[in-house]
């Protein structure tokens, strides 16, 4: 039976040792369940050895465990098979791994790769750099004052040297919700493999990389209830042999000597080092927890709260939202009249309210919508209406404060 | 928790809203860029400077209230000023900020001390210094030339 969202704030321990808290930065870092967290301090209490080395009980119990969670991740996102899943440090390492030991091997002076304006900057740097090292060239998908990606200029961008392309599923700042399945059409007419930045969509809307046909789609767990450095890189299989090594080093290799060393298959090249164990069992935990919510209830209950927020927003007047997306998810930015966000996010501090100041790894977003920076509110599922409203009072009481 | 309302004091206040010299100038000596790439504050000052003296400061950019009212304040302040003034007048208050000494009234204006509050909230305490540190900087690198 799927969990009640009106009691679920009781099942994330921070809210319970800071009763006063508003969080409304999970776009940034969710708050953890219990479950998640009491599945870390069980494994390093009952269970910690090292995987994949280890002929004792505890050793070949958490290589089963870690082993599983592939195949958890793997159905979750509807994969084709467990080992087309990697586990890395996170999105930014995810597209990294991408750019280096996939693209930069093919990409050639004179081709192109194409990302969006509204990309975070884990999605647009490594991009930018490759194109530096390899003289080619970044193309960019602009977007327009509602902050939805202009498509009709895709066409022109995508040609016949374009190597890959790189869009956020959901932003991370005006809370758009790209339309993937028109932009992976497009880049699949013309045999271009996609990379999807999945790090504020899954676990918060269902995806289906098989069904979307997806090549890459690459996001972390702290986003979606899990734990801090522990993410995803998911690579279609046909794609899987042109993923090479990131890191060198142990636990990735089939048979070394002191000249030459011959690398494991993909996924398990890409995990060189010890691995993030009870990050990934703390994945594994999460998503058990994600299956036993409703998720369309889930999705449609941070919508709710999310709408009355940006009405709450507009009611207050003088304050400017950022975009006004087609469809959006639980994220909106503003600014409050000439009060600098910083100076908004200290106010609402005072009143336990967690929000985010400054550009949100975004600046050339900000830029193209002729702003150097925002205030963001992001919900999840254990906001409440009083959150909301309590937010609004609060702004209310700047604008007051500062006329 | 303390009050944010006591961080906004009048000076602060009347420094954001009316900051000294805030004027984008392309007539200046020398320009001391004072960027934060975590929030996306990023001001200018403009110095006209002779040698050692510094005959006019103007300063331009985005930033919050904190950081405005400071850079504010050290605009007018370094206006007039040698070097070596200037970087006192940078050191002493940075000093203040990192609650290395007692509030300095031989270099600083007691205008300054509106900033002792930043005490209570060390999350802005960026904000505060921005311009102080980049200027000093600045200042270290014209001394060791």
């Amino acid at each position: 039976m799927a969990l009640s969202l009106q009691s679920l704030k009781s099942h994330f321990p921070i809210f319970i040792h800071r009763p006063e808290l508003v969080y409304l930065d999970s776009a940034a870092t969710s708050q953890k369940p219990k479950v998640v967290i009491a599945s870390i301090t069980d494994f390093y209490e009952k269970e910690n050895a090292n995987i994949h080395r280890g002929l004792y009980e505890i050793s070949s119990k958490a290589t089963e465990r870690y082993e599983k969670v592939r195949t958890k991740v793997a159905d979750f996102i509807r994969a084709e098979a467990p080992n087309t899943v990697a586990f890395t440090k996170g999105t930014t390492e995810s597209i990294n791994i991408v750019a280096q030991s996939f693209l930069k091997r093919i990409l050639k002076a004179g081709d192109n790769v194409v990302i969006s304006a509204m990309e975070h900057h884990a999605n647009l740097i490594p991009w930018q750099q490759v194109c530096a090292q390899c003289n080619a060239e970044l193309r960019v998908i602009p977007v327009n004052k509602d902050g939805d990606l202009m498509l009709e200029e895709v066409s022109t961008l995508i040609n016949k040297n374009t190597k890959l392309v790189a869009v956020t599923h959901i932003s991370n700042v005006l809370g758009t919700i790209n339309p993937i399945e028109e932009i992976i059409s497009i880049a699949h007419k013309r045999n271009i493999p996609i990379l999807v930045d999945g790090a504020q969509s899954v676990g918060h809307t269902p995806i289906d990389v098989q069904k979307l046909n997806l090549d890459f789609l690459v996001f972390s767990a702290h986003k979606m209830f899990g734990p801090l450095g522990t993410g995803v890189l998911y690579c279609k299989k046909e794609l899987t042999s042109g993923v090479h090594p990131f890191n060198f080093g142990g636990g990735s290799i089939r048979d070394v000597a002191l000249n030459h060393t011959e690398f494991m298959d993909y996924p398990n090249n890409l995990e060189a080092g010890t691995a993030n164990i009870p990050g990934v069992i703390g994945l594994g935990v999460a998503i058990d927890f994600i299956q036993s919510l409703d998720l369309k209830e889930a999705e449609d209950y941070v919508s709710l709260m999310t709408t009355s927020f940006r009405e709450g927003l507009k009611s207050i007047g003088k304050i400017k939202v950022m975009g006004n997306p087609k469809k959006s998810g639980g994220i909106i930015s503003f600014n409050v009249n000439d009060i600098h966000p910083h100076d908004v996010a200290s106010f609402l501090a005072s009143s336990s309210i967690a929000v985010r100041a400054g550009h949100h790894c975004a600046q050339p977003l900000h830029k193209a919508m002729d702003t150097s920076a925002s205030v963001r509110a992001s919900f999840s599922i254990y906001n409440t209406k009083e959150d909301v409203e309590n937010t609004i009072a609060s702004l209310i009481e700047l604008k007051k404060f500062w006329s | 928790m303390v009050d944010v309302k006591i961080l906004y004091s009048k000076v602060i206040k009347d420094q954001n809203e009316r900051p000294y010299h805030f004027e984008k100038r392309n007539d200046s000596t020398a320009i001391v860029k004072a960027y934060n790439p975590i929030c996306g504050d990023r001001f200018e000052l403009y110095l006209s400077h002779d040698g050692m003296n510094i005959q006019q400061v103007y300063f331009h950019g985005f930033g919050c209230a904190i950081s405005k009212a400071s850079t504010s304040l050290l605009v007018r302040a370094i206006e007039g000023k040698t070097m070596g003034e200037a970087m006192n007048i940078c050191e002493k208050f940075l000093e203040f900020m990192d609650k290395k000494t007692a509030f300095d009234l031989v270099n600083l204006t007691d205008e300054f001390l509106a900033f002792k509050t930043v005490h209570d909230f060390p999350e802005r305490y960026d904000c505060a210094t921005l311009s102080f540190r980049e200027l000093s900087k600045f200042l270290g690198s014209i001394e060791s030339k």
